[in-house]
C-alpha cells in the first residue's frame, strides 16, 4: 500500500541550500516569519506555523578534535505512533494512506494540545481572522504534501532537492540503500546512524544522521507517554460510546490539559518562559 | 473556550505577529486536506523558462493563471537540474508577485527629493533628447590625427541579466550607433580575469567543460569558488561523481557549505592562491605525477624560449619600472632560420618551457608555501597527492573557480596557474576535466560574447583603437598568421554588415569608421569609468540592471561620483540603491544633487522571450509565461524604442556626429516590440543577396556578401524555422552531452578542446570517458561530442595533434607570451597585506596600474591589521536587488553580518550576535557579529594573522536591508583585466559601544 513509501533524509548529502524551505512555502502559499538575528546563518530557531521545514546548521567539534558543519532538514517526521494524534481531543489529526499525519482544519479547534505533545516539537498554532475579523487558531505543520502525493507528485521539498538528500521512494528499497550508505560514511562519521525510532513504531520521514540524534536535538529513543495512549485508544472511544461526543470533548480538554501541565513542567527551562 | 497556558500564550503572541503579515499579503488559510482536484496547478499549462540567477542554466516551469504566477518549480525535463532547484530558483514566482516591482516609469528632476510618475513616451523622448544634446556637444571626430568618431561623455553599464538578443541590440546601439567607448558591465567586476587567463592558455576564454560533465571527474579542486552556495546545482553533478568514488577538495579562506561536502578542506589566506598553486605545480613536477605524453603532444612545454627571457627576484626580463609594464618582446620563443619555433621533444634543454617551468616553481617548496598561505603542511601534501593522482592518463581532474580567484590584483595569473596545473596533469579537453570558470549571472557569458566590455567587440574581436587608421590596418593588427583566428577579417566584415547593412560598402571600408576608436593604451574599465565620472568627465550613464552602489568597489566613493552626472537612465525591475542614490535614505542631500534620473521599469525574464547562454556555453531559449507586469517592458523593446527615436532625431543627417546612428541598420519590424526572430537571424548571419541563413561560421565572407552579428553564434540558426536554442530533446546522446538540447557555441561543441581527450593516434586516454575518437575506417572524428577540431583532420596530418585550434601554435600555452605580468604566474601580495612577500622582495604585482588616488586610499596594517574578504550566499544574488525584494529569500537571509573567529572575538571582547563596526581605509560599516568555528586565525612565519569575511549583497533598499560591504573594498585592479581586488583588503573590527 501507499504507506510503504517514505521520505528519506540523508543529511550527509545536504549542502544547506534551503531550496526545501522555499519550495514548501511556494507550494503551500505560506507567509514569511522573519526572525531576529540568531548569530548563525540559520534563519529560524525551529519550524513554526508558517515555516514547516527549517535547515539547521550546527558547527560541531567531533570527538577526535575534527570539525563538521552539520546540516539537517528539520520538519515533521510523521510518526507511525503519533503523539499529536493521540493528544488531539477533536480527532482532527489522522494518518493518511501515505502514512502522513495530517490535521483536519474543519475539526481542529486550535486548542494546542498537539503542540504541547509533539515528540519533535514541530506543530505550532497559526492565527487567522475570519471574515468578521474574529481571530481563530489552527494547528499547522508539514503535511508531507499529501495533496501532491494524491496526484502522484513528490513532496515539494523532495522535488526541489538537488543533492538527493531528500528522496521519496519505496520504504524497503530506501532502507536497504540507507544501510549501504551508512556503511560507506562510517569512516568519516563514526557515530552515523539511521534514525527511525522504534519506540514510536518508526516514522514516515526517516533520517540518516551523521552523528548521534542528540547532536541534532533529537530525542535518542522517543516514546508516546502511556497515559496518552490509554486516553486516546481506550478512554476516549469508550467514553464517546458511553457519554456522547460533546461531553467527552470537554472531559478530553481537562485530561489533556492536565497532561500538558505535567509535560510543561518537565520541559521547563527550554521554553523561554 | 479552552484554557491557554502561559507557555501557549507566548507562542500565540508570535503567531499573532504572523497574522498581520497574512492579512497584508492576502494569504488565506489553506485547507490542507482539500479535494486534491483543487490543487492549485491542476489543469494549468506551465511555460518553460531558464533561471535568471546564476549561470548554471536550470530549467524552471512557470505556472501562470488569471494574470498571476501561482507556482514555479524545477523543469523535470531539463537535463542539468532534472526538476531540482536551489532556493533562488524555487522562489522565481516572487519575482512576479513581489509588490515591490516598479510598474511605471519614474522621473526624478534635478534637486528633487521624489520620483514622479511619467508615461513611456515622455520618458523616451526626453532621454533621446538628452543623448543627442550630450553627443552633439561632446562628440570627438578625430584624435591625434586619427578619425575616431566617438563619444566619451556617456557610459553604458550592465547586460549580464539581459537576453542575448537584447545584449546584441544594446551593444549595436551603444557602440555601433552612438559611438560610446565607456561600455562596461558586470563581467568586468566578476570574471574579467578569466578571458585573459584562459585565452593565451587554451585559445578561448570560456569554461572548458559543462555542468553535467562534472559527473565524470575523478577529483574536483574547488578553489576561489563556493559552488554549493553560488552555483548549487553544480553539486548535483559533483555528488554524482562522488558516488562513483571521486574526491572533492575545497581550498578557501572560509569553511563554506562547499567545504562541508568536501573530502579534504584546507584554509588558505586570501590572496595567496599563486603560492598554493605554485606549490602544487612544484610538488607534481618534483614527484613525477605529471602526464608526460600529454605535455609533449599538446602543450608548448617543448618550445625553446629566447635568450632574453629571464626572471630574478620577482621580476621577469623587460621590466619598465617607470611605466610599470613589461616589454613582452623579451619573452618570445626562439626560432630557426625559417621562422619556425625550435623545440626539444626530450624536454631536457634547460631553455625549453618545461625546464624553465620547473625552475620557476622550484622556489614554491612545501615549507615556503605553507608559511605564505597558512595551510597546514600535512593537509597541503595530502591535497597535492590527491589532486596529483589525476595526472594518470586515464584519470581526469576538474578545477572549479569563481570570484575568489578572479578578483585580485593577480586575478589573471591565478587563472593562469590553474591552466598550467591542468596542462601538466593532462586534464584539458577530457571529460571530467577542465578549468571551469563558474559564471554567476544567467547570461554573463552571453553579454561578454556580445562585446559589452570596452576592449572587445562581438565574438572576442579586439576593439578598434586610434592605432587603426583603416580597416586593413585594424585587420592586420588583430589577425594572427596561423590558427583559426586567421579568419578574423570575415568575422569583422560580417559584423559591420550586420551593423550598417547597405551603408557598409567596400568603398567606405564597410563602415569601419562608423565604429568608435578607443584611445590606444587607455583603459575604460569599471574602475577608470567611475574615476572619470568623479572628475566630472561623464554627463550621462545607462544602467541596465547594474547596481554599483552595492556592487562597485569602494562603493561609497562610486556613489558620490554619480552626483556629478547630468543624467542617468536606470532600467531595472526594482528601485536599486544606485537609481535612488540621490535619496535621503542613501545618506544624500537631494537638494544638492542635480542629476536627472529616468527609471524605466523592465519586465522579468519570463515576461518576455529570448535566449541566454549559461556557463557551459549552452544557449537556451526562454518563452513568455505571462505578460509584463504593470507597464513594464522588455529591455529589447526599450532599446528598440530608444533607437528608433534617436534615428528619427538624426534623420537625413550624415554629419560626423550623426553618421553612425544614421547608417545603423535597424529593421526589426514596424511594431513597438521588435520582431525577435529578425534579431536572431541577424545574430546568426545570412547572405546579403539571398537572405538565406548561413549554416556556420565557415560560411562567412570578408567581401561584404554575408552579415553575422556574432560569429561565434553563427550556426545556431542554420535554416528557416530552426532556431537551435529552442531545442528541448533531452535524450542523452552519450556522456551526458545532450547534443540535441539547446545549442552550445561554437558549432554545438560541448567540451572544448576535445581532441586532447585522445592520445596522438586518436585513441581516448580512457575507455570510460570517451569524448571523441578517430575512426580510421570512416576517416573522421566520431563519438559523443562534436569535434572541436577538423572533422576529417587525421591524427597523422601535420596539424593532426594541434588540439588547441584557436591558438596560433596549435598547442596549449604553459608559457604565455601575451600576459601583461609574465609568462608564468608569480606570487605577489595583495594591494593591502599585513605581511611581506615570502617569495621575493617585490610586494605588489609590479605591473598593476593605479587610478585616481582619492578613489583608493591605502590602509596601513598597523591601523588595519585584519584581513577581510567578501563572499556571496546561496539565498541572495549579487547586489541583492533581485533577492532582497522577495519575501521568502529575505526571510532566509535577512541580516548583514561579519564572520569572525572565536579567537579574534575573544581578543576584541566581541560576543556572538553583538553589533560591530568594520572599518577600512575607505569607510566603516555596521554589521552583526557571527562568531564561528569556520574561521581560524593563520600562523604565518610565526605571526598570528586574523581574518574576517562579509557577504556583499546588502544595501539600504528592499526587504532585507543591511550595510554594504563594498564601502570597504579597494579601488585597484588586476594588471591585465582591471578587475577590482574585492577579495582581500585590510580592516579593523570593534564592538559598537
Amino acid at each position: 500500500m501507499m504507506a510503504d513509501y517514505i521520505k528519506f533524509v540523508d543529511v550527509t548529502k545536504c549542502d544547506g541550500c534551503r531550496a526545501c524551505m522555499v519550495a514548501c512555502k511556494n507550494w503551500n502559499d505560506l507567509p514569511t516569519v522573519t526572525e531576529e538575528y540568531s548569530g548563525s546563518i540559520q534563519s529560524h530557531a525551529k519550524v513554526n506555523a508558517h515555516t514547516w521545514n527549517v535547515i539547521t546548521y550546527n558547527e560541531h567539534e567531533t570527538a577526535n578534535g575534527g570539525f563538521e558543519w552539520l546540516f539537517r532538514h528539520q520538519s515533521c517526521l510523521h510518526c507511525v505512533e503519533a503523539a499529536c494524534e493521540k493528544a488531539c481531543p477533536e480527532d482532527a489529526i489522522s494518518h493518511t494512506e501515505f502514512g502522513s499525519v495530517v490535521i483536519d482544519h474543519d475539526k481542529c479547534v486550535g486548542c494546542g494540545y498537539c503542540v504541547q505533545n509533539c515528540t519533535f516539537d514541530v506543530v505550532e498554532l497559526a492565527t487567522y481572522k475570519d471574515k468578521h475579523g474574529k481571530e481563530y487558531r489552527r494547528a499547522q505543520k508539514c503535511t508531507l504534501c499529501t495533496d501532491r502525493l494524491e496526484q502522484g507528485l513528490e513532496p515539494a521539498c523532495v522535488t526541489a532537492c538537488h543533492t538527493d538528500c531528500l528522496i521519496y521512494d519505496e520504504k524497503e528499497k530506501v532502507l536497504s540503500e540507507a544501510e549501504q550508505r551508512l556503511a560507506k560514511i562510517k569512516e568519516r562519521f563514526p557515530n552515523a546512524n539511521i534514525y527511525n525510532p522504534q519506540g514510536i513504531k518508526g516514522t514516515t520521514t526517516v533520517y540518516l544522521l551523521a552523528d548521534k540524534p542528540s547532536v541534532y536535538g533529537l530525542p535518542e529513543n522517543p516514546k508516546v507517554p502511556l497515559s496518552q495512549i490509554v486516553w486516546k485508544d481506550y478512554a476516549q472511544p469508550l467514553g464517546k460510546a458511553m457519554f456522547g461526543v460533546t461531553t467527552m470533548a470537554v472531559v478530553g480538554s481537562v485530561i489533556a490539559h492536565a497532561m500538558n501541565r505535567e509535560k510543561g513542567e518537565h520541559k521547563g527551562g527550554q521554553d523561554h518562559e | 473556550m479552552t484554557v491557554v497556558s502561559r507557555r501557549q500564550f507566548l507562542k500565540l503572541s508570535g503567531a499573532m505577529a504572523a497574522t498581520l503579515a497574512i492579512i497584508e499579503l492576502g494569504f488565506d488559510e489553506k485547507k490542507i486536506y482539500a479535494d486534491s482536484k483543487n490543487i492549485k496547478i491542476f489543469g494549468v499549462k506551465p511555460t518553460p523558462t531558464i533561471c535568471p540567477y546564476c549561470a548554471v542554466g536550470c530549467g524552471i516551469l512557470v505556472y501562470s493563471k488569471d494574470n498571476d504566477v501561482i507556482f514555479t518549480e524545477g523543469d523535470p525535463d531539463h537535463p542539468i537540474n532534472e526538476g531540482t532547484l536551489c532556493s533562488k530558483g524555487t522562489t522565481l514566482r516572487q519575482v512576479f508577485t513581489s509588490d515591490r516591482r516598479i510598474e511605471k516609469p519614474m522621473y526624478r528632476a534635478p534637486g528633487s527629493n521624489k520620483w514622479e510618475e511619467k508615461d513611456w513616451n515622455w520618458m523616451l523622448n526626453k532621454i533621446a533628447e538628452k543623448i543627442k544634446d550630450t553627443r552633439d556637444r561632446t562628440f570627438i571626430e578625430s584624435e591625434g590625427g586619427a578619425i575616431v568618431n566617438k563619444v566619451e561623455s556617456i557610459a553604458c553599464m550592465g547586460g549580464a541579466a539581459l537576453d542575448n538578443e537584447e545584449d546584441y541590440l544594446l551593444s549595436k546601439l551603444m557602440r555601433g550607433g552612438l559611438g560610446l567607448t565607456f561600455i562596461e558591465h558586470q563581467a568586468r567586476i566578476c570574471h574579467s580575469s578569466t578571458v585573459p587567463g584562459l585565452s593565451p592558455s587554451f585559445g578561448r576564454g570560456a569554461m572548458t567543460n559543462h555542468w553535467i560533465d562534472l559527473q565524470h571527474t575523478d577529483c574536483a579542486l574547488i578553489m576561489g569558488g563556493n559552488p554549493a552556495e553560488n552555483h548549487p546545482i553544480s553539486f548535483r553533478w559533483l555528488l554524482k561523481a562522488k558516488e562513483r568514488g571521486a574526491k572533492i577538495i575545497s581550498v578557501d579562506p572560509r569553511y563554506t557549505r562547499t567545504s562541508a561536502q568536501a573530502d579534504l578542506y584546507s584554509p588558505m589566506r586570501s590572496g595567496s592562491d599563486i603560492a598554493f598553486l605554485g606549490g602544487m605545480i612544484n610538488f607534481i613536477l618534483e614527484n613525477q605525477l605529471f602526464h608526460e605524453e600529454y605535455l609533449k603532444t599538446y602543450t608548448n612545454a617543448t618550445f625553446i624560449v629566447g635568450d632574453e627571457f629571464d626572471f630574478n627576484d620577482g621580476i621577469f626580463s623587460g621590466y619598465d619600472e617607470e611605466n610599470r609594464k613589461y616589454d613582452k618582446t623579451k619573452w618570445q620563443f626562439k626560432k630557426d632560420e625559417n621562422g619556425e619555433i625550435i623545440k626539444d621533444p626530450t624536454l631536457k634543454n634547460p631553455r625549453c618551457v618545461f625546464q624553465l617551468l620547473k625552475k620557476h616553481y622550484s622556489r614554491y617548496d612545501v615549507d615556503t608555501v605553507v608559511s605564505i598561505t597558512g595551510a597546514s603542511k600535512e593537509r597541503f601534501i595530502e591535497i597535492c597527492e590527491m589532486y596529483g593522482a589525476t595526472g594518470k592518463p586515464e584519470k581526469s581532474g576538474t578545477i572549479l573557480y569563481a570570484m575568489g580567484t578572479t578578483q585580485h590584483t593577480v586575478g589573471v595569473q591565478n587563472v593562469r596557474s590553474f591552466a598550467i596545473l591542468q596542462l601538466i596533469l593532462g586534464n584539458i579537453g577530457v571529460p571530467g576535466g577542465g578549468v571551469n570558470a563558474m559564471r554567476g549571472e544567467s547570461n554573463v557569458q552571453g553579454s561578454t560574447d556580445f562585446g559589452l566590455l570596452f576592449d572587445s567587440i562581438n565574438g572576442y574581436l579586439e576593439v578598434p583603437t586610434t592605432d587603426d587608421a583603416t580597416l586593413s590596418a585594424y585587420l592586420k593588427r588583430i589577425t594572427p598568421k596561423s590558427g583559426y583566428k586567421v579568419n578574423n577579417p570575415k568575422f569583422v566584415v560580417s559584423l559591420l554588415k550586420a551593423y550598417y547593412g547597405e551603408e557598409a560598402t567596400k568603398e567606405n571600408d564597410f563602415g569601419f569608421h562608423f565604429l568608435p576608436k578607443i584611445t590606444a593604451e587607455r583603459n575604460y574599465s569599471h574602475l577608470r569609468l567611475f574615476e572619470a565620472m568623479g572628475r566630472g568627465e561623464l554627463e550621462g550613464l545607462f544602467l541596465f540592471g547594474q547596481n554599483p552602489v552595492v556592487g562597485g568597489p569602494n562603493s561609497g566613493k562610486e556613489k558620490e561620483a554619480l552626483g556629478k552626472l547630468k543624467w542617468m537612465v536606470a532600467v531595472d525591475l526594482w528601485e536599486t540603491e544606485t537609481s535612488s542614490f540621490w535619496q535621503n535614505e542613501a545618506g544624500s542631500d537631494p537638494s544638492s544633487i542635480d542629476t536627472e534620473v529616468f527609471f524605466l521599469p523592465a519586465c522579468s525574464s519570463f515576461e518576455k522571450e529570448g535566449s541566454i547562454t549559461n556557463s557551459g556555453r549552452w544557449m537556451q531559449y526562454r518563452w513568455r509565461a505571462i505578460k509584463p507586469k504593470g507597464k513594464s517592458k522588455a529591455d529589447l523593446e526599450i532599446i528598440h524604442l530608444l533607437a528608433r527615436r534617436l534615428k528619427k532625431l538624426y534623420k537625413g543627417n550624415f554629419t560626423p556626429v550623426a553618421q553612425s546612428i544614421s547608417a545603423l541598420s535597424w529593421n526589426y519590424g514596424e511594431g513597438d516590440h521588435p520582431e525577435i526572430d529578425l534579431v536572431c537571424r541577424e545574430i546568426n548571419g545570412y547572405d546579403m543577396k539571398t537572405n538565406q541563413l548561413v549554416s556556420g561560421f565557415a560560411g562567412l565572407a570578408d567581401d561584404g556578401s554575408t552579415c553575422s552579428g556574432n560569429w561565434i553564434y553563427c550556426g545556431y540558426y542554420p535554416e528557416k524555422g530552426k532556431n537551435l536554442a529552442k531545442r528541448r530533446d533531452n535524450k542523452d546522446t552519450g556522456m551526458g552531452n545532450y547534443l540535441n538540447w539547446s545549442y552550445a557555441w561554437p558549432m554545438n561543441r560541448r567540451n572544448l578542446y576535445n581532441r586532447a581527450s585522445c592520445d596522438s593516434s586518436g585513441k581516448p586516454w580512457s575507455q570510460e570517458k570517451v569524448s571523441i575518437y578517430w575512426d580510421s575506417v570512416k576517416s573522421e572524428w566520431v563519438g559523443n561530442d562534436i569535434p572541436d577540431f577538423g572533422k576529417t583532420t587525421s591524427p597523422d596530418d601535420q596539424n593532426g595533434t594541434n588540439a588547441f585550434i584557436m591558438l596560433a601554435d596549435g598547442v596549449a600555452g604553459i608559457f604565455s607570451t601575451s600576459t601583461n605580468d609574465g609568462p608564468f604566474s608569480e606570487h605577489y601580495e595583495p594591494f593591502e597585506s599585513p605581511v611581506l612577500n615570502g617569495l621575493s622582495s617585490i610586494q605588489l604585482n609590479p605591473v598593476v596600474q593605479f587610478g585616481d588616488q582619492d578613489f583608493n586610499p591605502k590602509g596601513d596594517s598597523n591601523k588595519f591589521p585584519i584581513i577581510a574578504t567578501t563572499f556571496r550566499v546561496s539565498e541572495h544574488w549579487q547586489s541583492g536587488a533581485m533577492t532582497r525584494n522577495q519575501p521568502w529569500l529575505s526571510e532566509l537571509m535577512p541580516h548583514m553580518y561579519v564572520e569572525i573567529s572565536e579567537e579574534l572575538a575573544k581578543e576584541k571582547g566581541i560576543k556572538n550576535r553583538e553589533k560591530v563596526l568594520v572599518s577600512s581605509a575607505r569607510g566603516e560599516i555596521e554589521a552583526y557579529a557571527m562568531i564561528t568555528k569556520r574561521f581560524k586565525p593563520y600562523k604565518l612565519r610565526g605571526k598570528n594573522v586574523h581574518h574576517v569575511g562579509m557577504p556583499w549583497h546588502f544595501g539600504y533598499k528592499g526587504i532585507a536591508k543591511g550595510a554594504t560591504a563594498n564601502r570597504l573594498t579597494p579601488h585597484v585592479g588586476d594588471a591585465n583585466s582591471t578587475i577590482p581586488e574585492y577579495k582581500v583588503f585590510l580592516c579593523d573590527v570593534r564592538r559598537v559601544q
